[in-house]
């Protein structure tokens, strides 16, 4: 069932319901029994997997906390050592990290096993037929990908690495914890919530506020509005042009990666927009994922300002935990000695943000384009750091620093730099297409035809509707800046509300880019 | 320890008046290649773990931020 189809809406409208006639503190259950109805509805059997994941998560939550009370009543009893002190604390910390290790191994094999099970044995198969000349290859597993499997699990192994960190403590109420893993709204593609943030809201069974309703409803609305009127229709465009990638002139390979970045921000965006609009319907605050990242000055920028769950996520859970292990101090200092301060102490950051890129490579795709694609991120984030100097000189030349010609000149580089890369995510066939497609986009220019552009999908009409889409979803993150614009909508005049708000509905159902049988395209980011 | 804290913020990055300035992160007059090696001197210098989730700005602005932190880790 996807988000942008009446099945949803009509789901959605039953669990608001429900939601509302139970007495507050039964509401997180109708939230529950619902996410299980809309797991089951799309995975059915492999239901079981979210099942194994929750029930890991809760106990060895809860073992974590026995750990930390037995800790606690020893550190109360009068005249301990501070020597003592410290050993049992270090004893309790030695526990804990054992429970998180069989969580993360337990978890992270099952995600492992399933989404990248298949890519590790094609691999293998590729070495013993090359480098061995051996024909007996191993089977594939061919498994099922579980709805959200990524997500879950990152969201799932967040919550226990904050406990083990002490940060807040475990939830004891297991229903609440299936919750927190499962909350249908944010399954398909995130955010991916911290439990202090999430929880807040997600069991206190909100009352109900028409004042929700109307953001809720206004932020679904212009979720659909960029995944149906915008994404949906070059979605069209984009896949034609790359299924006939190699007989098309390089100019409608150019528009098709520009179109790509719009589809897959109207795609990604709106859903999430869809998930916070929804989640505002129940009274549930869900993180924000998405500031404005076509504004941005830099990549380093960009990744901060998209997905930005997914990129604190690495952060907090893989970059810094590399950065400070022992290991990596011990080699920092050894490279601090060897090759000097300078230089030496960019080893451990330049090695934890490998992982962190290769990491993000492989969580978009078991497929080698997407590694690519997370590595070349990386080598380009590390020449803006080492060139920062360079850099500061050419400004410095051209006297522009601080104008809006520049920060134009940088925001353009940046979208045109993450357009290009992100032909690596479109290029199903591989790496030599994502090549061949880059290199013709920039190398054959010529003007366009109408016709051609009818041919793959986008006649006159469709094409104005996608330009003039595409064009309301910048002018609408321009406003942006200057604060919400559905709180500048909610102080506007009557009139101007309900016409903006007409135009809105009008636009997403008779401007919506509907599939065969009215059915909207898959989110992009469900194969996640 | 606060003396010992400001030579080593000396060694690393050279010039600036720590006994003064709150807003080492902010003012991004550290780094965090500076922050990590940093971590990687105080871990050694005066045995504690500083672990991933200590790495906010809010314990490196200041050296008395710093000297908080180690004393917390101590305690």
């Amino acid at each position: 069932m996807s988000y942008a189809s009446l099945a949803f809406a009509g789901f959605v409208a039953l669990a608001l319901v429900l939601y509302y006639i139970v007495p507050a503190r039964f509401r997180y259950v109708i939230l529950l029994i619902f996410s299980y109805v809309f797991y089951v509805m799309a995975c059915n059997k492999y239901v079981i997997y979210i099942i194994v994941t929750t029930v890991s998560t809760y106990f060895i939550a809860r073992l974590m906390e026995r750990s930390d009370v037995s800790l606690k009543a020893a550190l109360s009893k009068e005249g301990i050592e501070k020597e003592a002190k410290k050993a049992l604390k270090k004893q309790n910390k030695s526990h804990k990290k054992t429970l998180l290790t069989f969580a993360l191994i337990f978890n992270f094999g099952i995600l492992a096993v399933l989404k990248y099970g298949d890519f590790v044995i094609a691999n293998i198969n590729l070495v013993k037929l090359n480098v061995f000349h051996s024909t007996s290859f191993l089977g594939f597993i061919n498994p099922v990908l579980p709805l959200g499997i990524s997500f879950y699990t990152f969201q799932s192994m967040g919550y226990l690495i904050d406990l083990y960190y002490g940060k807040y403590e475990c939830e004891k109420n297991f229903l609440k914890t299936a919750l927190y893993v499962s909350y249908f709204p944010q399954i398909i593609q995130g955010p991916i919530s911290r439990f202090n943030d999430l929880s807040k809201t997600l069991f206190s069974g909100a009352s109900f506020n028409s004042l929700n309703m109307k953001y809720g409803l206004y932020r679904i609305f212009w979720g659909l509005f960029k995944k149906l009127v915008v994404a949906d229709r070059v979605a069209v465009y984009v896949t034609n042009t790359i299924d006939r990638y190699q007989e098309l002139r390089g100019v409608y390979l150019l528009i098709a990666v520009f179109f790509y970045s719009m589809q897959i921000y109207g795609d990604f965006s709106g859903g999430i927009d869809i998930t916070i609009g929804v989640s505002q319907l129940f009274g549930v605050k869900v993180t924000e994922n998405f500031d404005r990242p076509f504004f941005s000055k830099s990549v380093s920028e960009y990744w901060n300002r998209w997905h930005m769950t997914l990129g604190t996520w690495f952060r907090d859970y893989i970059f810094y935990p590399i950065t400070v292990s022992k290991s990596m101090i011990d080699l920092g200092k050894k490279c601090r000695k060897l090759l000097g301060e300078a230089l030496g102490k960019r080893v451990p950051i330049y090695i934890a943000m490998f992982t962190v890129w290769f990491t993000t490579g492989l969580w978009h795709g078991a497929q080698w384009r997407y590694i690519i694609w997370g590595l070349l991120n990386f080598v380009i984030i590390l020449i803006s750091t080492e060139c920062e100097g360079v850099f500061g000189r050419i400004n410095g030349f051209l006297k522009w620093e601080g104008t809006f010609i520049q920060r134009l000149f940088r925001v353009v580089r940046t979208f045109l730099i993450m357009s290009f890369l992100r032909v690596f995510d479109l290029s199903s066939a591989g790496i030599s297409q994502a090549l061949f497609v880059i290199r013709k986009s920039l190398t054959d220019i010529s003007l366009p035809a109408l016709d051609m552009m009818t041919e793959l999908g986008l006649d006159e009409k469709e094409l104005k509707a996608a330009v003039i889409g595409i064009v309301i979803m910048f002018v609408f993150d321009l406003i942006q800046r200057r604060g919400s614009v559905t709180d500048r909508l909610m102080r506007a005049p009557l009139m101007v509300r309900w016409s903006l708000t007409a135009a809105l509905v009008i636009a997403v159902v008779i401007f919506g880019s509907y599939g065969p049988g009215y059915d909207s395209r898959a989110f992009i980011y469900l194969q996640f | 320890m606060k003396d010992r804290i400001i030579e080593m913020l000396e060694a690393i990055h050279p010039g600036i008046d720590y006994e003064t300035t709150g807003s080492l992160i902010d003012d991004r007059i550290l780094d965090s290649f500076d922050v990590v090696s940093l971590v990687g001197d105080l871990m050694d210098e005066f045995d504690v773990e500083i672990g991933a989730d200590l790495m906010v700005p809010e314990n490196f602005n200041s050296v008395d931020d710093i000297v908080a932190l180690i004393e917390g880790l101590e305690g």
